[in-house]
């Protein structure tokens, strides 16, 4: 039955990718084909921390060294007249990324843990220093761009194009990611997360099976990165940057580490969250930072994680007293939402520089401002009523609900303990 | 005499720092016989344990395996050559299944070290023999449980099982019974006579029972130094052991 329901979900998602797309605007195109580039990234970057316990910081140099790759290949057909199919440029991210993976794995699998994170942290802020400098391989500080030729027919001039170009690059990259868990190497891999030592006494060679958990990572990362400068046409040393490396572990721990396709998910609706929410509030970074705070202290098995968990125990779930508390835990949620946007856009507006400019003018000596359409007094009742009431009522809400929430599944846990001992 | 001999330790010393820990060890363990190591507390079993299955180097001294030279090379090679180890304390995957995690010794032994290209469950002789050995350690019932929810008891035989899932002729436990009820160490024991037969086996065991009437030879070490080695009657009748170690217990 749960086979079923996998499948039908997965044809579902691949009906939406596919269908989807030529119904909307080019911005959006774009968005998603950027959403497909980071599901992938966080995907490639699971496949070490998730599967293989190694937490990496600096994966931004696989998915920037797989860019520059395939911008120099492009460059060369360009002007070389070299004749490579377009469609396949993001083989040279690939190997990129499964060269300077297997080279800098080596170093860093020496060492375990905050060690290991500590080495790829810097791996990447040295690309991130060196690439401005390096004129002839990362084009200085404007980086490289170049053009797409056409190829077979296709013209790959329009974004639905490159949107469909990488919807297959990336499908196929997943399956072989999927494919990768079903390997004898597959399973060594979860071993090593496990217990390293005892992969050692089990006469494996740890260190050359990190090694190379860590290159086929970083080759899905430099395909991801290739991908990105396909659609682009363009890269630059900003793509080695920390906040490169932050993005995909924030997608990948609000998504689900512990859920395969955990990390797609968190990195599609974070990019989709950053598209739709960068153009109307300054503010979209701090309100991603904020649901990733909320959901590592509440809900650390992330979103695919809590999926899984429904899904796992759907049958001995009492939907009926369930269905209550969630619902209203939703809607306390939305107004604790609404609440915080509020408080958060008033004092953005507050601070701005042209409130402080329109002070100076100004007679009296605290201006209304605007915002949402309307007139704000900065110290009125009703500016900051409304929201702080929101928060309250919301948060109060919340609490009480949590109990009944947290008392329903331990109902929940214990019906499936005693069900796997009777049927032990 | 050389296929004798499985095992030879020769003039083994071990420090970490100023701390000496072995010295001087001498040990031969003959090929199909299974040997005890007891002593006290802190009197280097341990250590010697972890030196034989390359843990560490030892600071002097050679460790032949069937007349090859071991001494400071990776457990993973150690452990190629035909010996493996179980852990005092428990050394499993706890979040795979019971049968994930024997297979993964299965795999190890049939060369499946860096397959990425084959599928795990298309692997008949891997699959069959892990399903064979999940059936001699008894845990049928457990097969697709995450190791971490087993019993102690149960992880316990799980540890030697995954142990025995390389196949090697040598067979190190360390302390099988430790923390123990009676019954589970009745258990245990007769799952270690039944699985190890036809192999070496080099066992540490604080329960004197269990040594006399499992092993065919017992070296005693206290201090850092091998005291006497013999028939369980030999080192029941030493006085020297008496006096150092099995005091009132035998005498």
């Amino acid at each position: 039955m749960a086979r079923v329901w996998q499948l039908l979900l997965f044809v579902l998602i691949m009906a939406v990718l596919i269908g989807l797309p030529p119904l909307l605007g080019a911005g959006l195109q774009n968005a998603m084909t950027n959403m497909l580039i980071a599901a992938l990234f966080a995907m490639a970057f699971n496949l070490l921390m998730g599967q293989g316990g190694m937490l990496s910081f600096g994966h931004a140099a696989f998915y920037g060294v797989g860019a520059f790759a395939v911008m120099h290949l492009m460059t060369a057909i360009d002007r070389g007249g070299l004749s490579f199919p377009t469609p396949l440029l993001p083989l040279a991210g690939a190997a990129a990324g499964l060269l300077v993976g297997l080279v800098t794995g080596w170093f860093a699998t020496l060492r375990s843990g905050v060690y290991f994170a500590l080495v790829t942290l810097a791996l990447a802020e040295m690309l991130h220093s060196l690439a401005p400098h390096w004129e002839g391989l990362f084009g200085g500080e404007a980086g490289i761009s170049s053009m797409r030729m056409p190829w077979g027919g296709f013209i790959f001039g329009q974004v639905i194009e490159i949107y469909y170009l990488t919807l297959i690059w990336v499908t196929l990259s997943i399956g072989l990611l999927y494919a990768y868990t079903r390997t004898p190497f597959g399973r060594l891999t979860l071993a090593l997360r496990d217990n390293e030592e005892r992969v050692r006494f089990m006469g494996y060679d740890a260190h050359a099976t990190k090694m190379i958990v860590f290159a086929v990572s970083a080759t899905f990362a430099g395909i991801a990165g290739g991908l990105l400068a396909v659609s682009n046409e363009q890269a630059n040393y900003e793509l080695f940057g920390t906040h490169v490396s932050a993005q995909v572990v924030l997608h990948t721990f609000v998504g689900g580490s512990t859920v395969f396709f955990g990390p797609a998910i968190g990195a599609a609706i974070f990019t989709l969250f950053a598209y739709l929410v960068s153009d109307v509030s300054r503010s979209w970074l701090l309100y991603q930072g904020v649901i990733f705070v909320l959901v590592m202290l509440y809900a650390p098995l992330g979103i695919g994680g809590v999926v899984m968990l429904h899904l796992r125990h759907w049958a001995s779930i009492p939907w009926q007293r369930m269905v209550g508390p969630y619902a209203g835990a939703t809607a306390a949620t939305l107004l604790m939402a609404i609440g915080t946007v509020m408080v958060v856009e008033f004092l953005e507006a507050l601070f701005s520089p042209h409130y402080v400019a329109q002070r100076r003018q100004a007679e009296t000596s605290w201006p209304a401002f605007e915002r949402f359409g309307a007139s704000w007094e900065p110290f009125g009742i009703l500016t900051w009523g409304p929201p702080l009431l929101l928060l309250i009522v919301g948060l109060l809400i919340l609490l009480r609900l949590r109990h009944r929430i947290v008392a329903l599944w331990d109902e929940v846990q214990e019906t499936a303990e005693t069900a796997a001992r009777s049927g032990a | 005499m050389r296929e004798d001999r499985v095992l030879d330790l020769r003039g083994i010393a071990k420090s970490f720092g100023s701390a000496r820990i072995l010295e001087g060890v001498e040990l031969t363990v003959r090929r199909g016989e299974r040997h005890a190591i007891i002593g006290p507390n802190g009197a280097g079993k341990s250590t010697l344990f972890n030196l034989i299955s390359g843990q560490f180097s030892p600071t002097s001294g050679s460790i032949l395996l069937n007349g090859r030279e071991i001494a400071g090379r990776p457990p993973h090679q150690i452990n190629r050559m035909g010996l493996s180890r179980s852990f005092q304390i428990t050394n499993i995957y706890h979040r795979l299944s019971v049968f994930e995690n024997l297979r993964l010794g299965v795999m190890a032994r049939h060369g499946l070290r860096f397959s990425l290209f084959r599928r795990v469950a298309a692997l008949r002789a891997v699959n069959e023999e892990s399903e064979a050995l999940l059936q001699r350690i008894r845990l049928e019932d457990r097969r697709d449980r995450p190791a971490g929810d087993l019993t102690y008891s149960e992880q316990r035989a799980l540890e030697i099982g995954m142990t025995l899932a390389t196949a090697p002729e040598v067979i190190l436990l360390d302390e099988p019974t430790a923390g123990m009820s009676q019954e589970e160490t009745h258990y245990v024991i007769e799952l270690i006579r039944e699985v190890t037969k036809g192999k070496t086996l080099l066992v540490v065991e604080h329960d004197m029972n269990v040594v006399f009437s499992l092993c065919d030879r017992i070296s005693v070490l206290v201090y850092g130094e091998l005291l006497a080695t013999g028939t369980p009657e030999e080192i029941r009748a030493n006085r020297a052991v008496q006096e150092a170690y099995l005091g009132e217990e035998v005498a």
